[in-house]
């Protein structure tokens, strides 16, 4: 293989390997989130602005690997 | 009862899909993803020392944005009334957004302080990314393109750089220099542990600098890729039936790309507000 098929597998991998963690970590804080709104409702205002928060570190870990696998692919040569 | 115009839509349906199916596409064509995203240079304009002076699309799209928000903002605060009509309202939920859900929910000292900062960047980031996804002629050729000044990292960077330093100005003057530094690390813990989590500490300020901006920027490029992709798929696959079965799609994504633009602007905000709120108000 020629250098560049090896950058767009690596850009490929990065981007799947890198969206299982992610996924993985939105789903469980999700689900918590919504059991406690379940258990609890008054305090969901609450809740709801920390699991915002809370999704913006998660997703972020994904988007690292984006922005690896756009480098891989256009940046690097 | 039979209903012969069932029958008779249906086999209209099904023989336009077929019809669409068979026809012969357009002429194919090439598609880079990557151009959409390139800087042009609309003016030209001399090189001040290092700084590279010319005007951009992203500049042209950073000016659009603050002229939509300070008429927005000055034909609203003209016409204040007691009992707010539908625009107004709508301003207002934005602004209650910013102080109770925003500031009020996360930050204890320095709210009054602070909320102008914040509500100011929450609404910047907002009117950005939404502007993003209204096509204007700052493509090739002036062509009418989708195209974002948060889907460029130079101003997320600077935008993560304004809290990143409003922060510690903050906890600076709030506390005194010595005593915001070396609350860094807990006090209970023993000489070397705490002179690890102290070092820790400090890169993880400068990590949260990386990522408050590439988070955004990174959001944003990748809503447009996909979109991009989206309406360009049809020309690559050259059949009618999957333009038509990926414009319905792309709606879809279009929809999701608005619910991203405000989460994204409202994460930018609460973010910069814990961390400033942090700042002021040091636990250990």
């Amino acid at each position: 293989m020629n250098p560049a098929a090896y950058r767009e597998l690596g850009a490929g991998l990065a981007m799947g390997l890198g969206a299982i963690g992610p996924g993985i970590g939105l789903g469980i804080m999700i689900g918590k989130a919504l059991e406690s709104i379940a258990r609890q409702p008054e305090v969901s205002g609450d809740i709801r602005t920390n699991m915002f928060i809370g999704i913006g570190v998660t997703e972020a870990v994904a988007l690292y690997a984006f922005v690896v696998a756009l480098i891989l692919i256009f940046v690097a040569k | 009862m039979k209903h012969p115009w069932r029958w008779i839509i249906g086999f209209c349906v099904i023989g336009g899909l077929v019809l669409l199916a068979v026809l012969p596409g357009g002429k194919k064509l090439e598609f880079e993803v990557a151009g959409e995203f390139q800087r042009e240079v609309l003016v030209k304009l001399p090189t001040v020392g290092p700084f590279d002076m010319s005007i951009t699309k992203t500049v042209a799209y950073l000016w659009i944005t603050v002229g939509i928000i300070l008429i927005v903002t000055i034909i609203v605060a003209r016409s204040l009334k007691v009992h707010p009509g539908r625009f107004q309202y709508a301003m207002e939920t934005l602004y209650e957004l910013a102080r109770d859900g925003i500031v009020g929910s996360v930050m204890k000292s320095g709210k009054k302080q602070w909320f102008p900062y914040i509500g100011g960047v929450f609404v910047f980031v907002l009117t950005c990314n939404l502007i993003g996804l209204i096509p204007l002629p700052f493509g090739d050729h002036h062509q009418t393109a989708f195209y974002t000044a948060t889907a460029n990292l130079n101003v997320t960077l600077m935008l993560a750089l304004f809290t990143f330093l409003f922060t510690h100005y903050a906890g600076v003057r709030k506390n005194g220099a010595l005593k915001y530094v070396k609350a860094w690390a807990p006090s209970g813990a023993p000489p070397v542990l705490k002179q690890v989590i102290w070092a820790i500490h400090v890169i993880s300020e400068f990590f949260r600098l990386i990522s408050l901006s590439v988070r955004l920027f990174a959001n944003m490029v990748a809503g447009h890729a996909i979109l991009a992709v989206f309406f360009a798929m049809a020309l690559i696959f050259q059949s009618y039936l999957v333009a038509v079965a990926l414009q319905g799609a792309s709606v879809l994504i279009y929809m999701f790309e608005i619910f991203v633009a405000f989460i994204q602007a409202f994460i930018f905000a609460i973010l910069s507000a814990v961390y400033i709120g942090g700042a002021l108000d040091q636990d250990h």
